[in-house]
Parts: structure tokens; sequence; C-alpha cells
């Protein structure tokens, strides 16, 4: 049977948001290493001197290249591929996709021009009364506002499936991604509205001052969320696609995958707070409830370990795979696309107890700020999602592009490169988190630093050696990957799981969007509602603005 | 669509709880260790 | 099966169940740490001015440091500064082993944090906002206090120092 055939066009629309992604990679990743270095004590910002003028501008451009662009544009590009292929139809309307993705080069552009010219290190939740150039909250806005037209042009075309097919299931992929960018389109409106209500006119002179306390707010009321809009697209490939090239494997339940996604949409904004526990301006009441909730939002995750687990359990069995965990050996290990999913996997777990740690609630106070964090992302962000992203850009670059992988052993070397650099760098930042070690800080100067912490700063340098590695050799694999003269043979097949009980036999409300989507929104006004309104209603515009870098 | 074959009816995902297994005795025994670090370093109140 | 009942094998029913009560074993957990052990976090405690907060002499903070309110306790008003050189005022302070001391910490320009070495006191400090925390130092020795929010090129000398003498 053939599979569904994209069109060249959009093939090309969607390998335009990889590229851009990629770019802002290799980019972002060179920065990286150097803070690493640094706490290590190999300063080579001294070297850099005449175009980055200090660690912390290095620190900007790595969170905001790789945390937000790297990722973002990934997502529409896979969310885009999935919707296409998923629901078997063209985009409805590929201009206003196509207006989406320039409103975020755009974006990007505007952001990054200042970043780069010092003007904005300002780290990449730019808290007030830090005061960035106004592109850089312009840039940032048409990032996001982008991000929603192309959403928006997503919509839509499910809307015409839905048209012509009334009654049948949303396959799975589609419906994952769509659910995923409501998610978004929902969540983004807290810093949207921190943006267009203070920073933006703040930095164009307009007002006076912001109110911090309540920026944060706003800011958190985005920023918990975005983890699941990183962490979802990477979900999606670990339920739907994984087993299948793991070792032609099902999914193990389609109900619960479509019941976790929905758990997600309902319950990742309404726990924004716990990202402010030790903030002053919020009430203890509202700090707890949201710690609840966060438990909440944890069971969905674990739903999904046991599904992707089983589901990868159900191919190694089916590749003669025997004994209790003997059979993880079975999977297909040699597919670069396998090896980096499957890693970034076992690394997520550990990223999930520390993100349990961190949400619950007065355990803040031992790690809040502390090198635990940044240690806690690396694992989530920058391996389940980014690891998991290069593996599924190993099969879908050739896919796109109809050019072979170059060099899959070197692919495969480089998932394991990544894996042993991140368990390296991040389990010495869980332990200086641990002992105090603040995070944000140039360990390495830092006058506080005791000696009983230099043993881990070292291994902390020697992870980001071994990451800065793996970093350039998957850039090196994509370049000569896209310029490959080596072409596939046929179309890359894209690995699409069966699930073992047909979805049609799946509950209805499964598929209905209402229900959840109204639960989403009073949820978030139950939540949010009162303690916004207080803030909103005592709010104090009386810090100006510092540049202080 | 997803036929239903008779060895996934067979199928039962006992790898999946031993892996579980281990992941759950990780969790409880590195939050614990966090959470009594808390508890060590004593009160803080209002 | 009824197309409207939701499939859920018995192995992955069981493992939501589990799942559910160790949540609420956390959730207890944390609870009884905050309402039974008294690890809590901070609260609202009073509005200022950022701009006149460090001038203005009704200000606590017009005149930071230590003082003491009853014996062994002591209310400690600390200004977190970016501006002009990143600094605690004071930097120093010394109290007695067995002291109970509220901290009452603000910023008087960018966000700033504070933590208390090997203590439960870590918290965000706001420009608008007072940040306020008790702790007892019962052991002897130097706490540092550092600085745990990025604010500005000085972010990494920030701290200061608690002592206790036996």
């Amino acid at each position: 049977m053939k599979q569904y055939q994209v069109s060249a066009a959009e093939k090309k629309f969607i390998g335009s948001h990889i590229l851009v992604a990629v770019l802002a990679l290799a980019v972002g990743s060179f920065f990286g290493p150097l803070q690493a270095f640094e706490h290590a004590g190999w300063d080579f910002y001294i070297y850099l001197k005449p175009f980055i003028k200090s660690y912390y501008q290095g620190l900007t451009v790595h969170g905001v290249l790789n945390a937000l662009v790297w990722t973002t544009f990934f997502i529409m590009g896979f969310l885009t591929f999935n919707v296409i292929f998923g629901l078997k139809r063209p985009l409805k309307n590929i201009v206003l996709n196509k207006v989406g993705f320039w409103l975020m080069v755009v974006g990007v552009v505007a952001a990054a021009a200042p970043v780069l010219m010092n003007e904005a290190t300002v780290l990449f939740t730019f808290y007030p009364p830090l005061k960035a150039n106004p592109f850089f909250y312009l840039g940032l806005t048409l990032v996001v506002v982008g991000s929603w037209v192309e959403g928006w042009g997503l919509i839509i075309t499910y809307l015409g499936w839905r048209k012509e097919n009334p009654s049948e299931r949303t396959p799975f992929v589609a419906f994952a991604s769509l659910v995923t960018f409501v998610l978004w389109q929902i969540c983004t409106l807290g810093v949207a509205v921190e943006i267009l209500t203070m920073l933006l006119p703040w930095s164009l002179g307009l007002i006076e001052g912001v109110d911090p306390q309540l920026a944060r707010t706003y800011f958190w009321f985005t920023g918990h969320p975005l983890v699941y809009f990183w962490l979802l697209p990477a979900y999606i490939s670990w339920y739907a696609m994984l087993p299948k090239q793991a070792g032609n494997g099902k999914m193990f339940s389609d109900s619960l995958a479509r019941l976790s996604f929905w758990m997600f949409l309902v319950l990742s904004t309404p726990i924004g707070i716990h990202h402010q526990y030790v903030d002053p301006g919020v009430p203890p009441v509202w700090k707890f409830l949201h710690s609840m909730f966060t438990f909440g939002v944890f069971f969905p995750s674990m739903m999904t370990a046991f599904t992707v687990v089983a589901s990868l359990e159900h191919a190694g069995r089916k590749q003669g795979g025997k004994g209790a965990l003997a059979w993880i050996g079975k999977l297909n290990w040699s597919d670069p696309a396998v090896a980096s999913q499957l890693l970034a996997g076992i690394l997520f777990f550990f990223g999930g107890i520390g993100g349990l740690a961190n949400a619950s609630y007065n355990v803040n106070l031992v790690l809040h700020n502390t090198a635990f964090i940044p240690g806690h992302f690396h694992l989530t962000v920058s391996t389940a999602v980014t690891l998991s992203f290069m593996g599924i850009s190993y099969w879908l670059v050739p896919y796109l592009t109809g050019r072979k992988l170059w060099q899959p052993k070197w692919a495969t070397i480089q998932a394991w490169t990544w894996f042993v650099g991140m368990i390296i760098f991040s389990n010495s930042m869980h332990v200086l988190g641990l002992l105090g070690a603040p995070r944000r800080v140039p360990l390495g100067l830092a006058p506080y630093v005791p000696a009983e912490w230099n043993s881990r700063l070292f291994q902390v340098g020697l992870g980001g050696a071994i990451l800065f590695l793996s970093g350039a050799i998957y850039l090196v694999i994509m370049y000569m990957t896209a310029t490959n003269k080596q072409r596939v043979e046929s179309e890359v097949e894209v690995p699409i799981a069966e699930a073992m009980q047909d979805p049609a036999l799946g509950p209805a409300w499964l598929d209905r969007w209402a229900p959840w989507v109204y639960a989403a929104l009073g949820l978030i006004v139950l939540m949010y509602g009162p303690v916004l309104f207080d803030m909103i209603k005592n709010i104090a515009l009386t810090s100006p603005g510092f540049r202080v870098w | 669509m997803a036929k239903k074959d008779k060895e996934d009816d067979e199928f039962r995902p006992t790898g999946t709880i031993a892996i579980l297994a281990i992941f759950v005795v990780t969790l409880i025994a590195i939050w614990a260790t966090i959470y009594m670090i808390l508890v060590g370093r004593g009160g803080t109140t209002l | 099966m009824s197309a409207q009942n939701i499939h859920i094998d018995s192995y992955e029913r069981n493992w939501m169940i589990f799942s559910f009560v160790l949540l609420v074993l956390f959730a207890t957990a944390v609870s009884v740490a905050a309402f039974g052990m008294g690890i809590e976090v901070p609260a609202p405690e009073q509005r200022v001015d950022p701009n006149t907060v460090a001038t203005d002499p009704n200000s606590p903070w017009s005149n930071p440091g230590l003082r003491e309110i009853s014996a062994g306790k002591y209310d400690a008003y600390i200004l977190a500064r970016a501006i002009p050189n990143w600094e605690y005022l004071p930097r120093e302070m010394t109290v007695p082993a067995g002291s109970s001391v509220s901290f009452y910490v603000t910023s008087s320009d960018v966000q700033h944090g504070f933590m208390i070495q090997n203590t439960n006191a870590n918290f965000m400090v706001l420009p608008g906002q007072v940040s306020k925390l008790t702790v007892t130092f019962d052991k002897a020795g130097t706490y540092n206090f550092i600085c745990t929010e990025f604010c500005g090129s000085g972010h990494g000398v920030m701290y200061g120092a608690i002592t206790v003498t036996p």
C-alpha cells in the first residue's frame, strides 16, 4: 500500500521550519558548552570579547535560540507534517501557514539582533525591570503571533477534514498535534498580555514603569505549559512512531494516549504558580492549590510512561525478545532515529523525577534557582525533547528532501555521546544544586564557591565538552544529509504504529473538543482568576527599567 | 484499520511492569532524599 | 465490547491506581512539612515603592541592618541592589546561636534572589515587594547568603554572610 503523498511544496515548507530550527541550534549550542567550561574554570569568553561581551550575553543567546527558537520552529514544522499526513489532506490554505512562518522568521531576526548587539542581555526569562531593546519584545511577539497563524492554518485544515468525515476518529498523530497547538494557543495568552500591556509600551517609553510581580505571574502562566508544548511533540513520536521504528510494535492503548493528551490540555496551564512558590507577592493558598494540580498533571505522564514502554515491549517481543528486560536489546538500536529517542526517554525518567521534586511545594525551598534547575531542564527540554527531535530529523529530513541520511553510524554515535555527556553534565548540576550552588552564575569566578564543589564543577565542564562534540556531529550530519548527492531509492516510509484496539471502538467523548477546551478554560478562570484579579486591581507600575549588563 | 491479532490479545506487558518498578523505586529514593534535606535544614516560618 | 467503553488493560489500570496513591502520598508529605513542621513558603508581606524604599527616612531599608526586638529574636532589614555595585546592605551580620531571625528583604532596582546556605531560606526578592521568612540558627558557623536571580553583570559576586557565634 502506497503511503499518502505530501506535496512537494508542503515538504519544502515543512523543511524550511527544520532549517531555521537547526540554524538556531547551531548558533545557540555553540554557547551552551561555554557556560559549562566556565564552571570548570576554562573561560573562553575572554577570547570572544569583540563579538560577545559577557557570560550573560552568551547565556541569553543559548537560552533564546535553543529553548525558544529551535524548539518552536521544529515543533511547528513537525506538527504541520503530522496534521497533513495524519489527515491525508493538504493544507487548506498554505498561504496562511506561510504568512505565519514568515512572521516567525521576521520575529526571530528582530529579537536576535538586539541580543547579538548586547542590547537585550536579559536571559530567556526576560524578567523586568531588566529592560531590553524594544525590538527584542517585538520580535518575541511576532514569533508567538506567527505560530498562532500557522496553528490556525492547521485548525481550518482539520475543520475541512471533519466536515467530510463527520463520524471518523481523528487519526492519532493529527489529533495529538492539534491538542498541542490548542494548548499553545491558550497558554501563550499570558506572555502576550505581559508583553503587549507592559513590556513593549514600557520599552518604547510609553509608560514609566512595570509591576515585576504581575509580570512574573503572566510569564509563568505561559512558562509552564510551554514545557508541555516542547514535550508533547516528542510524546507524539514516542507514542505513535517510535514503537513502529523500534520493531514494528503497536500502540498499546490508543484511548489512554488520547486521554492523556486531553489531561495535558486541561491541567498544564492552571499550575504555573508552582514556578512562583518563593515569590513574595503570591498568597500561599494559591501556591498550595497549584502544587496539588501539579501533582495532577504528573498523572498523564505516568500513563504515558506505561503506554510507551508497553508499546516498545510489544515491539521487542515481536522481534523475539524474552525475559523481563532482555527484550530491550532486541529493539532496533542500530537505527539512529530509534537509539536517539530511546536514550532520550531513559533520561526523561530522571527529568520527571527532578520535575516532581521542583513542583513539590516547600521542597522547592531546597531547589529554587539552584543549579538543580538547569540540571533538570537539560534532561527534559535539552534531552527528552531535543535528542528526540534530533532522532526524528534522522528520518524526517531524508523523507522531506529525498536525500539519504549521511553516515547513520555517526548519527548513532551522536545519540550516545549526547546521552553520556548529558548524564555527566546534568548529574553534577543536580548535585551542585543540592549543595546550594545558585543557577545563572559564572561559578568559575564566584567568590563564595567552597572547595568541595570543585570536582563537580569540573564534571560540568567535561559533560559540556562531550555535548559540544555531539552537537557538532549532529550539525555535520544535517549539513551533509541536506546536500547529499545520494538519493533515497524510494520515498522514506513514515513510521506510524497501529493501535492494538481499533480507535473507532474507543469512546466518542475522546474525540470531542468542546468539553475539554471548556474544562481547560474553566480551570484557568478558577485557578488564576482570583489571584490575577487581585494583582491587577493593586497594580503598581513603579519599576523603571534598568540596563545593568 | 487495526485488526486485533491473536498474539496481541496474549501480549502481557510484564517487562513494562519491571521497568516501571525500577523507575518508581528510583523516584521514591530521590524524592525522599531531597525531602530529608528539606526537613534537615529546619523551619522557615512566616 | 461496547463502543462507549474505554478499554484499559488490567496492568495499566493497576499502574494508574498505584500512581494516584503515590501522588497522594507525596502531597501528604509536603503538607506535613508545611503545616506540621513549619517549613513554609513566603506570603505577601508589604508593598513598597522601589524608588524611595532606600532613601525615605520612614523606610526601615533606609537604614538596613539587624534589630534585636527581644532576647534572641531579631529582625533583619536587608536591601538588595544591583546599582551601584551588586550587593546586599548590610553585607554582614552576627547573631548568637539559637537566635531566631526574621528576614525582610527588598530591592531598590531589579529582581534578585536570597538564599542562605544550609537553611531553607531561599526566596525571590522583587522591587516593590517585601520578602519575609523567619529562620532559627541553632548551630554556630558562617552562613553565606547568595543572590540566586540574574541581576546584571555582577550577579555572580553578590553575596553576604551571617556569622552565628557559639
